[in-house]
């Protein structure tokens, strides 16, 4: 946390250009030094542009996950000033708001969440909390004090006995909660979906719970475009408002099916703010070893 | 609560005292939302996250019909 806490100091006060310095040191630490993260980046990459990717477009994706990790420290400040925002979507949200029985707004590991606080900002009644593990929530926390001892983000943590009946009730008085569905630090059953022309494991736990308490799913991301540039997008995703039990895990796999296309989707077109170091995607048989 | 939750066991495998949530039968806290959704449409009771006995009300299949049969409201 000390580190951090320099960080944010520098940040603040020397200003986000000097701060950026920093920034390349760490994606050239990340280029040179950490060769699992390098490999899944390529592997990644690969499939993203369609083309053997060069060092540059790793360096880029190092650094496109360090500058976005870092400008969480301004938006944690609400210095949403420094940031060129153009949203796409935004009616998208408002209008599956206005029914005020809440949303689920899912996203990834794909640009920025932190972006939700700027669109806050302007929407005064829009209330996110965040749904993560327990182990996540105290790390956010911490880090959350360590930036700004006085922003408040509401936390919903997984892995009590109550935690969906605190999402229902937040559900219940208009609230969103975010969640990340492209993976689970815990265990929960996967379904196969096809992104970028290969295949991966997506956890169903989210859309199952959004299918039970029948609300509806909206996708949000916040790829990061370069300089002080953000895009954010809202895409309708799924709503379960009217279906019935013995349709609903259909209408899941539906969903699971409409994610999947998102991410694909928005991993094309902004490629460098996908940030899964791990190999995600399933070995095709292909490609696996043979069994000696 | 086996039909609601699909579970892959029959009813006398339950035991009445044994804990629902994580050891013991395992459900997880979407299994919860989904007893606890079930229950308030059959019985019209709301089981809620403010509530302290959630812990002892999800402690066994006993603490919950105990639960379930002062509360309810049809």
């Amino acid at each position: 946390m000390l580190m951090l806490r320099v960080m944010t100091w520098i940040s603040l006060r020397l200003g986000r250009r000097a701060a950026r310095v920093v920034l390349h040191l760490i994606a050239a630490y990340f280029l040179l030094l950490a060769p699992a993260s390098r490999r899944a980046s390529r592997a990644y990459l690969r499939r993203a542009l369609g083309r053997p990717p060069h060092w540059r477009d790793l360096y880029r994706h190092f650094f496109t996950f360090a500058a976005t990790i870092h400008d969480r420290i301004y938006l944690v400040n609400q210095r949403f000033e420094l940031f060129d925002f153009e949203v796409h979507g935004e009616d998208t949200l408002l209008g599956l708001l206005a029914a005020g029985k809440g949303l689920f707004l899912v996203g990834a590991h794909m640009g920025s969440f932190e972006v939700i606080r700027a669109i806050g900002r302007k929407n005064a009644d829009l209330r996110v909390a965040m749904v993560m593990h327990q182990e996540n929530a105290r790390k956010i926390n911490a880090m959350l004090a360590a930036i700004n001892p006085e922003a408040v983000q509401d936390i919903i943590a997984l892995g009590h006995i109550d935690s969906m009946l605190r999402l229902r009730e937040f559900l219940d008085a208009g609230g969103a909660v975010g969640m990340l569905a492209d993976r689970t630090p815990g265990k929960d059953t996967l379904h196969p979906a096809q992104i970028l022309g290969a295949n991966a494991d997506l956890p169903g736990g989210p859309f199952r719970t959004a299918a039970l308490l029948r609300r509806p799913v909206a996708f949000m991301t916040g790829l990061y475009l370069g300089g002080n540039r953000y895009a954010i997008h809202f895409d309708a995703l799924a709503d379960f408002s009217t279906v019935a039990r013995d349709q609903r895990d259909a209408a899941v796999e539906a969903a699971i099916a409409r994610y999947a296309a998102l991410l694909d989707h928005y991993c094309r077109a902004a490629p460098y703010n996908w940030f899964n170091f791990f190999d995600f995607w399933r070995p095709t048989p292909a490609a696996s070893p043979p069994q000696s | 609560m086996i039909g609601c939750l699909n579970l892959e066991i029959t009813e006398d495998q339950i035991a009445p005292d044994a804990p629902l949530y994580g050891e013991g039968l395992g459900l997880d806290s979407i299994d919860v939302l989904e007893v606890a959704l079930e229950v308030s449409k059959r019985y019209g009771l709301q089981l809620r996250s403010d509530s302290a006995d959630n812990k002892l009300i999800f402690s066994s299949l006993r603490s919950l019909s105990d639960h379930i049969a002062a509360q309810r409201t049809r």
